[in-house]
């Protein structure tokens, strides 16, 4: 019983001290910030990598999703009469929700993990030991791109997700089911409210990419610097940014869309 | 030491540094001297690395002073302990180099970081620091394709790319063949000379450290047990020292693991 207690105890003591270094690893990345102004080729190199090499996945998995709604959709609608309202149902839900949550979990598998596994590395082959003694500042040399490329690529993939999204739908629904075409992007036209909609799931996306980023970038400058470190980090990034990006939407849910 | 005061470039008083409850060092002084190289030497896990990191002002000691070049290393500011590395270089046991950069990358990385000079310029220094360690050719290669003996070369090529006052080489010999160890010892030492560096070296190779260094330390169980020149410790050093100099199996480190005799170990009926 005792020991059940202290490895709780000691449970709870690690996870607070995690959630303190990660917070001052947030603060030591923000002041890296405006020397990443000067060199924004290195923010550039970054965005690449963790956005541009992710869009296939996204571009993919957001037309099947789009499609599957398609199809759910006009099943349901097409029951009261209502299959006009399919551009509605599809768009809505994507920029709303699916589309910011669904690339930020596809990110945090995709770029996150490998965001943690190469810092990681880098900790495990003394490279970040050396920036340190060349002088270099790795949190700002190495962390600081990633984070904000994470920050700008999520939202832009989320973009993508949804407009793929739509376009499955729209092939779905007018391409194979019938649904009128013009009633099909009216409707969208009509319902889904740039700013409410549209510019909210976006703001998301950049929560999710915040949120996903930094926990990416603390787990791999935070691991054992041994193979085995490595591994275990990159699967608690995977899980936790999983874990952060749903109750995250959660809160942002009940801000943005409650009344 | 009889060695003056401005002629130390590394002074290290009281040292002590604690890993958990272990204690690494306790009570170490040295004074390194400028413009000669000096090997510390000492048994596997003795904490030499972290030796070098607490001069590189990587770790904070719990007690005592690290000085380089009559700064101390842990009361800098972080902006002073960056410009003071900028002015030392290290050599780490992997060679640490940035391994999506190719060799001419590598060793350009410091010079593009802290210099503004312009690409031609940079190219040119690159070139000769590369010539300076026979890669020169290799410029165009990835850090995945080097053997190591060659990824250390390059990271020797990078660590002088600032022209730095001193380096420090963490086991530079380790796992090398005999023609690249060849090699290193005779960089290390036309560096040393050529370049007027200070170069502090922590190893466990005797011969080869013992073959290039001025100055030798020894230490063991988180204190300096023994200090010279090398040849004089070979001949005069303690039982200990000349057991570890010369690797007999057998002295006041003794091969047997501490444990009752044999005969008794033989005889015991099992139960």
């Amino acid at each position: 019983m005792i020991r059940v207690l202290a490895s709780l105890g000691r449970a709870g003591i690690g996870a607070v001290g995690g959630v303190g270094r990660a917070g001052v690893l947030l603060v030591a990345m923000f002041a890296g910030l405006w020397e990443l102004l000067k060199r924004p080729l290195l923010l550039v190199e970054q965005v690449y990598s963790v956005g541009t090499l992710t869009m296939v996945i996204i571009a993919v998995s957001g037309l099947f999703v789009g499609m599957a709604l398609g199809l759910q959709g006009f099943y349901i609608l097409s029951q009261f009469g209502a299959e006009a309202t399919l551009g509605v149902m599809v768009s809505a839900s994507l920029v709303r929700e699916l589309g910011p949550v669904l690339t930020a979990l596809l990110f945090a598998g995709r770029a996150g993990s490998a965001l943690t596994a190469e810092i990681g590395l880098m900790k495990a082959t003394e490279q970040l030991a050396g920036l340190e003694m060349m002088a270099v500042n790795p949190i700002r040399r190495v962390l600081t791109p990633r984070l904000l490329a994470g920050v700008i690529a999520l939202p832009l993939l989320a973009a993508l997700f949804s407009a793929l999204g739509v376009l499955g739908g729209w092939y779905v629904g007018v391409g194979l089911l019938g649904v009128d075409d013009g009633t099909f992007w009216a409707q969208m036209q009509a319902k889904v409210d740039w700013y409410d909609d549209v510019i909210n799931g976006l703001i998301k996306a950049a929560v999710f990419g915040f949120a996903c980023t930094w926990i990416a970038v603390y787990q791999g400058y935070d691991c054992v610097p041994t193979s085995e470190g490595v591994s275990r980090a990159t699967t608690r990034t995977v899980v936790h940014s999983a874990l952060a990006v749903l109750g995250l939407n959660v809160v942002l849910t009940a801000l943005m869309f409650g009344n | 030491m009889s060695t003056a005061p401005d002629e130390v470039l590394v002074r290290i008083r009281g040292l002590r540094f604690l890993r958990g409850s272990r204690v690494i060092f306790d009570g170490v002084d040295m004074d390194i001297p400028r413009g000669k190289v000096t090997a510390i030497m000492g048994p596997s896990g003795t904490g030499k690395t972290t030796l070098l990191k607490l001069i590189g002002g990587q770790l904070r000691p719990d007690a005592g002073t690290v000085e380089v070049d009559g700064q101390d290393v842990h009361k800098l500011s972080t902006d002073a302990l960056y410009a003071l590395r900028m002015r030392m270089g290290m050599l780490f046991q992997s060679g640490a180099l940035l391994t999506d950069l190719s060799v001419f990358d590598n060793v350009a990385f410091p010079l593009r970081e802290h210099t503004g000079l312009t690409e031609s310029m940079i190219r040119k220094l690159v070139l000769l620091k590369l010539e300076a360690v026979g890669l020169r050719g290799a410029r165009e290669l990835m850090p995945a394709e080097l053997s190591g003996g060659m990824a250390r070369r390059v990271a020797l090529a990078r660590a002088v790319a600032l022209d730095p006052m001193m380096i420090m080489y963490d086991e530079p010999f380790t796992g090398q063949d005999p023609i690249s160890m060849g090699v290193l010892v005779k960089l290390i030492r036309q560096l040393n000379d050529a370049a007027r560096l200070t170069s502090v070296m922590v190893s466990h190779d005797v011969a080869e450290a013992g073959s290039i260094a001025d100055h030798v330390y020894i230490l063991s169980g988180g204190k300096v047990v023994d200090q010279g020149l090398a040849a004089d410790l070979a001949q005069h050093g303690s039982d200990w020292t000349r057991q570890f100099l010369k690797g007999s199996p057998d002295g006041p480190v003794p091969f047997h693991y501490q444990a009752r005799p044999l005969v008794d170990d033989l005889l015991e009926r099992t139960a």
